[in-house]
C-alpha cells in the first residue's frame, strides 16, 4: 500500500513536471487563447499575414488575430505562419521625417 | 504511509525542468534586440508622421493603411492607383501643408514664431480639406469594390489605428505635451533639452494650449470614424454619403496643435537647439508620400 502510493505520488510529479514542460514547447497541440492585442502603431505600420482567412501579425513572440472584435492568439505556432516566419523578416513600414512617403523593411 | 523526501521531490523536479531547457528553443537575444530597435524606430516614426503631416483627416488615414493592407497580387497595382488617386487629391493640401512648415521653420530661425500668420495658413489647410473629400470619394468607392470583405476589415482595423495613434500624439488630455507620446518628450530627445527647458516649456505648453483643448470635439471625431468603419465592411458603400465634410478638421487641429506647440517654445531654445528643429521642419516640408512599394 505505502509502496504503491509513493509511486503514485512519483507518478504524478513526473507527469506534472511533463505537462508544464509540455504546455511551453512547440510540440504542443494548438490552442488558441485570449489575449491583449498588438498596439496601435504596429497595426498601422506592419503588414499582416493572412492565414485560413484572417489577418494575423506576429508580435511579442505570437501571432495574434481578431476574431469579430475580440484579439485571441495561437498559443502554438501554426506551421504555415512559422514557415512563412522563417522566409520573412517582417513587412513593415517606416514613416518619419527622414522617410519621405516610407518604405518597406 | 511514507511520503517522498524533499530529496526525492528536488530531483523530480530538476528532471521536469531539465526536460523543459532541452525542448525549448533557446532565445536569440541578438534578434531579439534587434527586433525591439526596429520597433521603436518604427513607432517614433510613425508619432513624428502624425504630428507634423495634416493633408487630410480619415482621408489621409485610409491612403496610409493601404500602405501595409495585404491585398493579393492581382489587385495590388490598382489599389495603388487607387492610393496615388488619393493622394492626388491630397496635393493641394499638401502645398499649403508645405508652407506651414516653411513658414514655422523661418520663425524657429529668427526666435518667434508668427502665430497670426500662422493662422491663415492653418485657415487655408482647412479650406482644402473639403476639397480633398470630394476629390476622394470616387477612388474610395472603387477601393472598397476591389477588396473582399477580410481585406476591407483589416483597412478599418488599421484606419482606427491610425486615429488611435493622431490621437496620442495630437491631443494629449494635460496639454503639456509630456505624455510618452506627446511633442515635447521627444523634442526634449531630438534636442537634449535641459530639465529646467523641458520644466518650463511644459508649463508654458498648459496655458497655451489649454485654451485649444476644447475646440476638439473628439466625441464628433470618433463618431466619424466609426461611421466609416462600420459602413466601409459593408456589402455596399457610398463614401459622399458617409464621409462628412468634419473628417478633414482634424486635419486643421493638428495642424494647430503642431503650430502653438513651437510658438510656444521657441523662444525658450538656444540658437544651436533653434537651427537644428528649423531643419526638421524643414525636412517635413519636404515630405511627399509615395505610393506604396508594397
Amino acid at each position: 500500500m505505502t509502496r504503491t502510493l509513493v509511486q503514485l505520488s512519483k507518478g504524478a510529479l513526473l507527469a506534472g513536471a511533463i505537462a508544464g514542460c509540455l504546455a511551453s514547447s512547440p510540440a504542443q497541440a494548438q490552442v488558441e487563447i485570449r489575449f491583449s492585442s498588438p498596439p496601435a502603431w504596429y497595426i498601422a505600420t506592419n503588414r499582416p499575414v493572412y492565414y485560413e482567412g484572417r489577418p494575423s501579425y506576429w508580435y511579442g513572440n505570437r501571432w495574434h488575430y481578431r476574431e469579430g472584435r475580440a484579439w485571441r492568439q495561437y498559443r502554438d505556432e501554426p506551421r504555415y505562419l512559422r514557415d512563412y516566419r522563417g522566409r520573412h523578416r517582417g513587412d513593415r513600414h517606416y514613416y518619419g521625417r527622414d522617410r519621405h512617403g516610407g518604405y518597406r523593411h | 504511509m511514507r511520503m517522498l523526501s524533499l530529496n526525492q521531490v528536488a530531483w523530480m523536479t530538476a528532471l521536469g525542468l531539465g526536460a523543459c531547457t532541452t525542448t525549448s528553443p533557446a532565445p536569440d537575444l541578438r534578434a531579439e534586440a534587434a527586433a525591439q530597435e526596429a520597433d521603436e524606430r518604427s513607432e517614433a516614426g510613425l508619432m513624428d508622421h502624425h504630428r507634423h503631416q495634416h493633408r487630410g483627416g480619415v482621408m489621409q488615414f485610409i491612403a496610409m493603411g493601404l500602405d501595409t493592407l495585404d491585398e493579393g497580387d492581382a489587385q495590388r497595382p490598382q489599389v495603388q492607383q487607387l492610393q496615388r488617386d488619393m493622394y492626388v487629391c491630397m496635393a493641394s493640401s499638401g502645398e499649403i501643408q508645405k508652407r506651414l512648415h516653411l513658414t514655422i521653420a523661418e520663425g524657429i530661425a529668427a526666435g518667434a514664431v508668427d502665430l497670426a500668420k500662422i493662422d491663415g495658413i492653418i485657415g487655408e489647410l482647412d479650406a482644402a480639406g473639403g476639397a480633398v473629400r470630394d476629390c476622394s470619394v470616387a477612388a474610395l468607392d472603387k477601393l472598397h469594390a476591389l477588396l473582399n470583405p477580410s481585406e476591407r476589415a483589416e483597412l478599418v482595423e488599421k484606419v482606427q489605428a491610425h486615429y488611435e495613434v493622431w490621437l496620442s500624439v495630437n491631443h494629449e488630455e494635460e496639454g503639456t505635451g509630456r505624455g510618452r507620446a506627446g511633442r515635447l518628450t521627444r523634442l526634449a530627445k531630438d534636442l537634449s533639452l535641459t530639465p529646467d527647458q523641458v520644466e518650463r516649456m511644459s508649463a508654458a505648453l498648459h496655458t497655451a494650449l489649454a485654451g485649444r483643448g476644447g475646440k476638439f470635439d473628439r466625441t464628433r471625431f470618433e463618431a466619424v470614424v466609426q461611421e466609416f468603419s462600420q459602413t466601409f465592411v459593408g456589402a455596399s458603400f457610398d463614401a459622399k454619403a458617409t464621409l462628412p465634410y468634419a473628417n478633414a478638421r482634424l486635419g486643421m487641429h493638428g495642424a494647430s496643435r503642431m503650430a502653438i506647440f513651437y510658438e510656444t517654445v521657441t523662444p525658450m531654445l538656444s540658437p544651436p537647439q533653434r537651427a537644428a528643429l528649423a531643419e526638421q521642419l524643414r525636412q517635413h516640408a519636404g515630405h511627399h508620400p509615395d505610393v506604396s512599394a508594397n
